[in-house]
């Protein structure tokens, strides 16, 4: 144990004597990250006093966002999807046996470095709740972002209503997060979505089920980079194509969070050495499978957008670069292409 | 509740209405009658996310989505938690914004108070009945358990 350990310990003894857990607490604390135990339960406990515990278990053995993990895990087995959803009064109740060895083995599984959302199965997506299962990649919070941008830029072309008959391909669809958003949002579109990994097409089957609105999404397992003709015969041409395809640089996989690299698919993330082969691929496909002045929205690294646009102006010359757009940390995230008429 | 002691509970410690209600209160799914609620102005708004400072998209797994959105020409700020989402943070704070908002400028004049309260004298009134129907059906029992009036059972009398 570092001193920096100690002198977090000594400080939460200080505060809690009297605890009957804390002297075998104390003794458990000695193990690593890898094979760390979980704080003893043998007395009641209130969720006050449970998200306090672990999030301090949590901080000892470097998980990240402490008090937000416990937060989020506790509120989970309470029934409510944030910590601030909870009624203050149930806070200092005594968890019931169940709650209480759920919550236990809820955080014992954050403490391997689990994603709070693969631990609790689930997360919001603007206004959807979808279920998440490893190692299918984990809506964050730009894709939201791109929703947006597709809705307003789909009312601006078509108005209001989003017109008539409004048909778009998703190309690796993950948990089903874009397709299932749009589909929430726009009662006659109809999507085919695609995923070269199995899992991902039954996880966006499963939350399309859950969400009633499976009657209007194909779902397929199929691989952007691979064989389009099978695609094209599939998927006859629609009106846009979304996307928020693997887009990190190789050398970027090197450094990334625990999380991510030990319960995330890596080929969710892997766009290769420059982070474009897949968005490449997708470019490709893009002028044969969109109508005339069809469009493309995708989700990119920021480095990518002035590179994608001279690839297009040079490369492509059936599809015009529209227009970069920032995410909420004003970096440069998304691109608008449209194919030419 | 008499007005007076509402305006007593109004004048000291938080308002009433951040006190017992929900926020938002009239844009929370199922109220009807919408009321005049101010527009936001974007340019007026100062908007916090905990973000961190990690690289961002793809490359960042983090679970903090905490909105905070500030009205500059009133200073009011509203914090929101209430979803996993960022997107749907930022609508509910701009949702709760604007109620704060209507209160804060039409003050006694508020609609939005003026249905708050209604909302409590409705609990209270239905608490009253509550209490007095166990209050009732209480006596009732005693009525039985003390033998009194035609009610009693007076087993095998010879």
């Amino acid at each position: 144990m570092t001193s920096k350990n100690m002198w977090f310990l000594g400080r939460f003894m200080h505060r809690h004597r009297g605890v009957s857990q804390l002297s075998s607490f104390f003794s458990s604390t000695s193990c690593a990250a890898e094979g760390a135990v979980a704080p003893p339960v043998d007395s009641s406990v209130t969720a006050e006093q449970a998200v306090r515990l672990w999030a301090q278990h949590f901080t000892l053995h470097g998980i990240s966002e402490p008090l937000l993990s416990s937060q989020y895990i506790i509120a989970h087995v309470l029934g409510h999807k944030t910590f601030d959803g909870v009624d203050r009064r149930q806070l200092k109740d005594p968890l019931t046996d169940t709650q209480r060895v759920s919550v236990w083995k809820l955080c014992t599984k954050r403490l391997t470095s689990m994603p709070v959302q693969y631990v609790i199965e689930e997360w919001d997506f603007r206004d959807l709740t979808l279920k998440m299962k490893p190692p299918v990649f984990i809506p964050r919070p730009e894709t939201e972002e791109l929703v947006g941008l597709v809705l307003e830029n789909l009312r601006l072309i078509r108005g209001e209503s989003y017109g008539t008959d409004l048909r778009c391909l998703e190309l690796g669809c993950g948990s089903g997060a874009i397709s299932l958003s749009l589909l929430h949002n726009i009662p006659q579109l109809r999507v085919f979505a695609l995923d070269q990994s199995q899992a991902a097409v039954c996880l966006t089957m499963e939350n399309a089920n859950r969400l009633g609105l499976q009657d209007r999404l194909e779902v397929q397992q199929l691989d952007v980079m691979g064989d389009s003709d099978a695609l094209l015969s599939k998927c006859g041409p629609v009106h846009f194509l979304v996307s928020n395809p693997p887009y990190l640089l190789t050398q970027e996989m090197q450094s990334l969070q625990t999380e991510i690299v030990r319960f995330e698919d890596h080929a969710a993330l892997d766009g290769g050495l420059d982070g474009l082969s897949v968005i490449r691929s997708i470019l490709v496909l893009a002028s044969k499978l969109l109508i005339e002045s069809g469009r493309v929205y995708l989700e990119v690294a920021q480095c990518h957008p002035p590179v994608i646009r001279q690839m297009i102006e040079e490369t492509m010359p059936g599809l015009l670069y529209l227009e970069t757009r920032c995410d909420l940390t004003n970096r440069p995230r998304f691109c608008i292409i449209q194919r030419r008429a | 509740m008499s007005s007076l002691l509402l305006r007593i509970l109004h004048g000291f410690g938080p308002p009433l209405h951040r006190q017992l209600f929900k926020w938002p209160f009239v844009l929370a799914a199922g109220k009807k009658d919408l009321i005049d609620l101010p527009v936001l102005n974007e340019e007026d708004l100062e908007e916090q996310f905990v973000r961190g400072s990690g690289p961002g998209g793809q490359a960042t797994n983090k679970t903090s989505n905490c909105v905070v959105l500030k009205h500059l020409p009133t200073g009011i700020v509203v914090k929101c938690h209430q979803t996993r989402s960022v997107n749907s943070n930022r609508k509910l704070a701009r949702d709760i914004l604007r109620e704060k908002l209507e209160v804060e400028y039409k003050g006694e004049e508020s609609e939005l108070l003026r249905r708050q309260r209604e909302s409590i004298q409705k609990k209270q009134d239905k608490r009253r009945k509550v209490n007095e129907n166990i209050e009732k059906k209480r006596r009732f029992k005693e009525t039985l358990n003390t033998g009194g009036g035609d009610f009693s059972i007076k087993s095998q009398e010879p």
